[in-house]
Parts: structure tokens; sequence; C-alpha cells
């Protein structure tokens, strides 16, 4: 186990963006198969589920930002 | 805007010193020849292109300043050009193209989340949504870049609101307009009591008085935050796919020729998807700053 700080932060980074793709994608996999579904059923509500997938998308997508941010802070300083 | 200016301003003058500072330090400390992570930073990272210090602060240009003001500048050519091709009231070519997005953004952004104060919001909601467009597409842009300290050309996209300093200042207009929406309406003093909803246990204030504060400042703050990841991400990563080629051709000049094609490849890819990005990041900003000055304008409880 390596102890030098720098060398435990890359490491530390790595793991970090592998949890936060994985959080997020799980998380947009679902809307968007929510949102499949619900255009299947009612193909004349197509326009307004998607603006609020693509609305919500950009909300997630927004919080697994925050944590991108924390893990490119440890991968370069 | 003028606000949000003068908010990035004072924060880009703070900014580029102290990152500067940082990564020469991280240079120094790895290797003499700048690695990937280095060449990547520099690339994305602002750059200060001139000096003008006033007291504490340096006013001088720096990268990202210069193109924000170039695309708010771009934002208003294109709309004096759209505008000049109104013929009797019927736009043509650029005009009917920008009146599109206008109407596109008053009625469905503005209407429906204000409500009937919506047309008194609609110019800055219009203003949030085509310069975070045009910054973030003029991030998509190669120019050419020369750096006076290695004597190299190279080719550089700079994108504006890939600097938290900008999106700070988008994001502290949007929290003006938001409290604006409030206090034009109901002044001052009921816009703040008027935050807690009224039929509820008083038991309860303690808790609620906090939260809405608090959460008064974590909508601006999450709106800066995501305009800043998304964009600096976005080109961070197709600067990495580009950066690939010589990073391979280091290794050997074989690698270097075979990645040409994937990276150009990948990197194209990216590239449309950012586009996309670039217009859902402008909406999702606009969305949601009307959507909380309607959440203060009209106090559903």
């Amino acid at each position: 186990m390596p102890t030098d700080p720098r060398a435990l932060a890359y490491f530390a980074a790595g793991i970090g963006a592998g949890l936060t793709i994985m959080g997020g994608a799980a998380g947009i996999g679902r809307l968007a198969a929510a949102a499949m579904e619900g255009i299947a059923r009612q193909p004349n509500a197509a326009g307004d589920i998607r603006g609020a997938m693509i609305v919500a998308a950009g909300l997630i997508e927004g919080v697994t930002f925050f944590s991108l941010i924390v893990t490119i802070l440890l991968a370069i300083k | 805007m003028i606000l949000g200016s003068f908010a990035a301003l004072a924060l880009l003058a703070a900014e580029p010193p102290a990152q500067g500072a940082a990564a020469h330090g991280a240079a120094e400390a790895a290797v003499s020849q700048p690695g990937p992570a280095e060449i990547l930073m520099h690339h994305v990272v602002d750059a200060r292109w001139g000096d003008l210090v006033i007291g504490p602060v340096n006013l001088g240009p720096t990268k990202h300043l210069l193109f924000f003001g170039v695309a708010a500048a771009l934002v208003i050519v294109v709309i004096r050009l759209a505008m000049r091709s109104y013929q009797k009231g019927i736009p043509s070519g650029l005009g009917a193209a920008v009146e599109a997005l206008i109407v596109f953004v008053r009625d469905d952004i503005a209407e429906k989340n204000i409500g009937h104060d919506g047309r008194k919001f609609t110019p800055l909601l219009l203003s949030f949504f085509f310069f975070i467009l045009v910054a973030a597409l003029f991030g998509l842009v190669p120019m050419p870049s020369y750096d006076s300290k290695t004597g190299h050309f190279s080719l550089a996209a700079v994108t504006s609101t890939g600097n938290i300093a900008v999106t700070l200042g988008l994001a502290f207009v949007s929290f003006l307009a938001q409290q604006w929406g409030g206090i034009s309406k109901f002044g001052v003093a009921r816009h703040f009591l008027g935050m807690v909803p009224p039929g509820m246990p008083k038991a309860l204030l303690p808790i609620m008085i906090p939260v809405e504060l608090i959460g008064m400042f974590t909508k601006p703050f999450a709106l800066m935050i995501r305009l800043f990841a998304n964009m600096l991400a976005g080109h961070m990563v197709v600067t990495t796919l580009l950066l690939l080629i010589p990073l391979m051709a280091a290794i050997s000049t074989a690698f270097g020729i075979m990645m040409i094609p994937i990276s150009l490849a990948l990197g194209l890819f990216i590239m449309i998807l950012e586009v996309l990005v670039a217009f859902i990041q402008a909406y999702i900003f606009t969305l949601l700053t009307a959507i909380f000055i309607g959440m203060y304008a009209h106090p559903a409880h």
C-alpha cells in the first residue's frame, strides 16, 4: 500500500471517477428507461416526455459533476 | 449582465495567480518536461495576457476574460443582424432562426414558469441563454495560439464558461434576479417572511428557516457548478483524446500514426456531443433560473 500522499491521491481519484460514473449512469439509465416506456405507452406525449427527460438528465449530471470536480482536484493537486 | 461582468472581472483577477502558482509547483515537482496532465491543464486553464495592477488586484486581460468579451460582443452582433433582417415585421434567414429561439425562451421558459410577469424577466433569460450557448460553442472552435515562453504555435480552444469565476458571475446575477423576482412583487420584508410556508406548526420554524435560507444560496451554487463542470469536463475530454496522438507518438512513431484516425474519430464524436451539451446546458441554466424566479414570485404555498 503506497503511503506517499500524492500516490494515494491519484489512487483515490481513479476510484472516485469510477464510483461517480457508476452512480450517474445508473440514475440516467433508469430515467431513460422510464422515459422510453412512457413514450411507448403514449406516443403523442413524446415531446413533453422528451423535454422532461432532458431536464432531469441535466440535473442528475449536475450532481455527478460535483463529485467529478472533487476527483479532478485530487488528481491535479 | 453588467453586474455579472463586474463579478466575473473581480474574480478572474484573483483566480489566475493562484492557479499559475499551483500549476508551476506541480510541474516542478513532477518532471522537468511537461507531462500530459500539465499540457492538458495548460490548455483548459486561464492564462494572463497582460498586466494592469490596481492596488491589490491585477485587472489585466486574461484568456477567458477576452473570450468572455468576444462571446458577448458576438451575441450582440448576431442579434443586431437578426433585427436588421426584419422586413415589415417578417424576419428572414438569421432573423427567423433567432426569433424561433427567442419565442421558445419567452413562451416555454419565461411564461410557463414565471407566469404573467414572465415578460419582465425575458430579456435577462434571453441574455443567459444566448451568452452561455455562444460561449460554449466558442470553446469548440480551435484558435491558433502562440506560447511566448516556449515559442510554440498550437491550436487551443477557449471556453470562457469553463472558468469558475465566469460561472460565478452568471450565478450571482441569477441569484439577484431570483431575489428581485420576490422583492419586486412583495417588498423585502414579505419576500423573506413568505419563504416559509404559512400553514405550518410553529415547532418546525427553527428547521424551516435555515433550510430555506440555505436553499436560497445552494440553488445558484448548483447552477454555477453544473455549468462550469459541464464545460470544463467536455473540453478536457476533447483535448485529452486529441492529446493521445503525440503521447502515443512519443512511445513510437508507428503508434502515433495509428492513433491519428482513432483520436480524430473519437474527438469528432465528442465534439458533436459537446454541441448538444452546449444547447442543453444553456437551456437548463435558463430554465432553472426561470423556475427559481417563479418560485419566489409566486410562492405556491
